[in-house]
């Protein structure tokens, strides 16, 4: 469970990123975060992992506190909350598998990760999660070579190597043409019910958050402006939440082609 | 009623550079043909007849040098030898060293400012002090011989190695580093899985690149008793002895294109 509690969050340029946020996230839930850019969609994502940190309030993951937590919590939190990235992340000129590997980092001693000794279970799992997004066929590609929602699916490959109990995915199919994007929102969505990860995803394609969302939050500004069930969700709720009314281009489409 | 359209259409264009630009562009121009001017004034002043007879000794010292006295290669074998190990133990080290240094003057990876500015400065400081000025300390403080060659060989190319593979460091795309953070990877991990792959081509290219200037600079820094070739060639021209020091020219230039040759080969084979 992830709760934030009056969490406010000002960048050093005092840029105010996030305004006191109350929201709840219990275990399982597939969430996805809607808003413009600039609303603090990104900066809500990455204070869950402690990529940014907030400035205000408290933060729970699993009931403790996670915004005092210092270099080894820290390594621990990140261990239990996978992230993907818009751009996947991946290293390019590193093969698919030690790239997959990466996700074991975390759970890795560090002599044995720079020596390349990992353990044969953490081989076999990365092997495995490959399979799981079927791109088990390219271990040996280095990263470079594949194309972006092939990247995209190794890189979920990882955070499911990982095992975590939170996905966080902030805008992973941006970058992404329609039918790629669908095929990359299934597998995150499959693999929320097959593992009960709870998943919190960014996107900014109204059609995509109502196709496969549990709950919706809003967010403007650095507030969250709705925060409910996808059945209360309406054209109307989005035309709040965006201050503005829908444009095609907040539309990703494509639904049927996947 | 053309004319008002003309001057409507003057007072609306831009023009392509801002005029502040423009004048500090001009100035800078001026500035710098004045230097060059100046210096050719002043360097003609100093170079008369200095080309006068330099023809007809060219002719006199060239003649001195030929036929080289090939025979005494055989016998140099073992000065070039040492040369080389020079720049191959001064080479190495000196990659060993450059690993934490150029981590440390990156910005993007040296988060923490005092030990950035720090190195950087240690850095900086190395690579003003000509390698010639540290081999003739180290051979005033060790003698002569080979130690002090290869400390002031290792100095030297520490101080190019670690400043173009910080900046080599500080151009990585760091995405990937972001993604190793965020699974909970500590720092060793983070630089060993998303830094050393992004680097690794380039860090090879920059050490067989500086082997090459090793090789090279150890052959100069024996002229001042830092052992080698250098050494030897410097004592045959102290002797007057030309055909001997042509040979080992020679010898010199051969070797220096071999290494040269298999080392772009390499380099071509990395990247």
């Amino acid at each position: 469970m992830i709760q934030f509690k009056d969490v406010g969050l000002v960048y050093p340029n005092g840029t105010e990123g996030l305004k006191n946020i109350n929201v709840t996230i219990n275990d399982g839930e597939f969430v996805v975060i809607v808003g413009l850019s600039g609303a603090g969609k990104s900066t809500f994502i990455r204070s869950i992992n402690r990529l940014v940190t907030p400035t205000k309030g408290s933060l729970l993951v699993d009931d403790e506190d996670i915004l005092s937590y210092r270099s080894r919590e820290l390594r621990k939190l990140r261990t239990k909350v996978g992230m993907i990235f818009q751009n996947y992340n991946l290293v390019k000129r590193t093969n698919v598998l030690k790239n997959v590997l990466a996700g074991r980092l975390g759970h890795t001693g560090t002599l044995r990760s720079i020596l390349n000794f990992y353990k044969k279970e953490d081989i076999g799992l990365a092997y495995e999660s490959l399979q799981r997004v079927n791109i088990a066929e390219k271990i040996y590609n280095r990263a470079d070579e594949l194309s972006g929602g092939q990247q995209q699916r190794v890189s979920i490959a990882r955070v499911l190597t990982q095992k975590p109990g939170y996905i966080l995915a902030d805008e992973p199919v941006a970058s992404l043409d329609p039918p790629t994007s669908h095929q990359v929102m299934s597998y995150l969505k499959k693999i929320n019910k097959e593992d009960n990860i709870t998943t919190i995803v960014n996107l900014h394609f109204i059609d995509m958050a109502m196709e496969y969302a549990d709950r919706i939050i809003g967010m403007r500004a650095g507030e969250v402006v709705f925060d409910g069930p996808v059945s209360e969700v309406t054209e109307k709720t989005f035309e709040e939440i965006y201050g503005r009314s829908i444009r095609e281009d907040d539309l990703r489409g494509g639904a049927d082609e996947s | 009623m053309t004319n008002q359209s003309k001057d409507v259409i003057k007072s609306k264009t831009p023009s392509l550079f801002p005029a502040k630009t423009k004048a500090q562009v001009t100035l800078i121009f001026f500035v710098v043909l004045g230097f060059y001017l100046f210096s050719m004034f002043w360097t003609q002043r100093d170079m008369v007849g200095g080309f006068s007879n330099s023809l007809s000794n060219m002719f006199t010292v060239i003649g001195k040098f030929f036929p080289p006295n090939l025979s005494v290669i055989p016998a140099v074998w073992g000065p070039m030898a040492q040369t080389i190990q020079m720049a191959i133990v001064a080479t190495t080290f000196a990659t060993i060293f450059t690993v934490p240094l150029a981590i440390m003057s990156a910005q993007n990876i040296t988060t923490f400012k005092p030990l950035y500015y720090a190195t950087r400065t240690l850095m900086n400081i190395l690579r003003t002090i000509p390698d010639l000025v540290l081999a003739v300390i180290f051979v005033g403080l060790f003698g002569i011989g080979i130690l002090p060659g290869i400390l002031a060989l290792f100095i030297f190319s520490l101080g190019i190695l670690a400043k173009l593979i910080s900046e080599t460091i500080e151009s990585v795309d760091m995405n990937p580093l972001e993604a190793m953070r965020a699974s909970g990877g500590n720092v060793f991990q983070v630089i060993f899985f998303g830094l050393v792959p992004q680097v690794l081509p380039q860090f090879t290219s920059f050490v067989l690149y500086v082997f090459e200037i090793n090789i090279r600079a150890s052959v100069v820094l024996g002229l001042v008793g830092a052992g080698g070739i250098g050494l030897i060639l410097d004592q045959q021209l102290g002797f007057y002895n030309y055909p001997n020091a042509m040979a080992i020219i020679i010898l010199i230039f051969v070797v220096v294109i071999v290494i040269e040759y298999i080392s772009n080969k390499l380099r071509e084979a990395l990247i």
